[in-house]
């Protein structure tokens, strides 16, 4: 199964192989190939989650030979190796916790599956995403989001905008990820836990935000995307 | 910790560039391999291109990512390293030394002096 999230954007279903039915953790990433080059290989965090059982999604942006491949090419019936899931991007699903999520482009892929297993466990965890897009065009599952708020009181998506233009109608945050922001959300900091998942500059940012309100450094987590 | 070496130039943005006459030698650093993680695919200018100081000119895949190389000077290129698109691990295991990514004959020496020393690159990567 294939799914255009956006123009650049595609997320693939790769389905398990018969009697495989692998033990791994939502927030870990996969490691794939095609078969006809086997020494090419990409790293992509799982956008499904522990729960989603008989198949693996990632979501990819046309991004290099692999992200070209895959988005403008790949289709049902393709085959993948694929490298299991591995990685420490791991939610910490207590009761008491908030996790503040703070994503860049497709660094919100993870966080995906985060708040899907949030959401159908009905944890009390608390998750709120922090999305930076350049612009409104570039979110990635905003009407699943939109939807998880609904089934999930305790999940929050806030987006903010970078490049918004007149044209895009946006009538939401604008700007970048700023240390009030995320002072305004993490209101519990010994509750809170910290996640980053993007391009270098975004996660470096956060982590610079987030250690300036004095949190220590096992409240953070990051995943960064060089 | 990178490896930082002392006769090399720097650029913000991760290249090194050695110095020999009016040909300069460019490959990333070590600090960059180490942050892209492992190498997977290498895309170098074409012999006999002429390329302006920051031009993008290369390309290199890891399993994480895509990232441009730009050309700390400008000039034309006269030589590519065919072993690193052979074998772009290799940029991972030699930054400095077989992992590099091309020659190019200097258009303006001058150039040279925007670039960073060691020290400064040491700064500015925190090392």
């Amino acid at each position: 199964m294939a799914t255009m999230e956006l123009p650049d954007t595609k997320t693939i279903r790769l389905k398990w192989p018969d009697g495989h039915n692998p033990d791994f953790k939502t927030g870990q990433f996969i490691t794939i190939y095609w078969p006809d080059t086997p020494g090419y290989k990409r790293a992509y965090s799982l956008s499904s989650c522990a729960l989603d059982r008989g198949f693996y999604e990632i979501t990819i942006k046309r991004d290099g030979k692999m992200g070209t491949r895959i988005v403008d090419w790949a289709k049902v019936g393709d085959k993948f190796f694929v490298i299991p899931p591995v990685g420490k991007f791991l939610p910490v699903y207590e009761p008491n916790k908030h996790l503040v999520c703070i994503a860049g482009g497709s660094g919100v892929t993870p966080f995906r599956g985060y708040v899907r297993e949030a959401t159908r466990r009905k944890l009390e965890t608390k998750i709120t995403i922090l999305y930076s897009v350049r612009t409104p065009k570039d979110i990635i599952f905003n009407s699943e989001f939109q939807q998880l708020e609904k089934e999930n009181p305790n999940f929050k998506f806030l987006v903010t905008c970078t490049r918004s233009l007149p044209e895009h109608n946006w009538t939401g945050r604008c700007g970048r990820v700023t240390p009030d922001w995320i002072k305004e959300i993490a209101r519990d900091l010994p509750n809170t836990v910290f996640y980053a998942c993007g391009p270098n500059p975004l996660v470096e940012f956060a982590e610079v935000l987030v250690f300036e309100l004095g949190v220590t450094k096992e409240q953070m987590k990051t995943e960064k995307w060089g | 910790m990178s490896n930082i070496p002392s006769d090399l130039k720097y650029t913000k943005s991760h290249e090194w560039v050695r110095v020999s006459g009016d040909i300069a030698t460019v490959g990333i650093t070590d600090h960059a391999q180490h942050e892209l993680t492992d190498i997977v695919f290498v895309e170098l200018p074409d012999v006999g291109r002429r390329l302006k100081a920051g031009e993008a000119c290369a390309v290199v895949e890891s399993v994480k990512t895509t990232s441009d190389i730009y050309s700390p000077v400008g000039g034309d290129i006269i030589e590519t390293n065919k072993s690193v698109v052979d074998d772009p691990a290799l940029v991972n295991r030699e930054p400095h030394a077989g992992g590099w990514f091309f020659k190019i004959k200097l258009s303006n020496p001058a150039e040279l002096n925007a670039l960073l020393s060691s020290e400064n690159y040491e700064k500015q990567i925190g090392g």
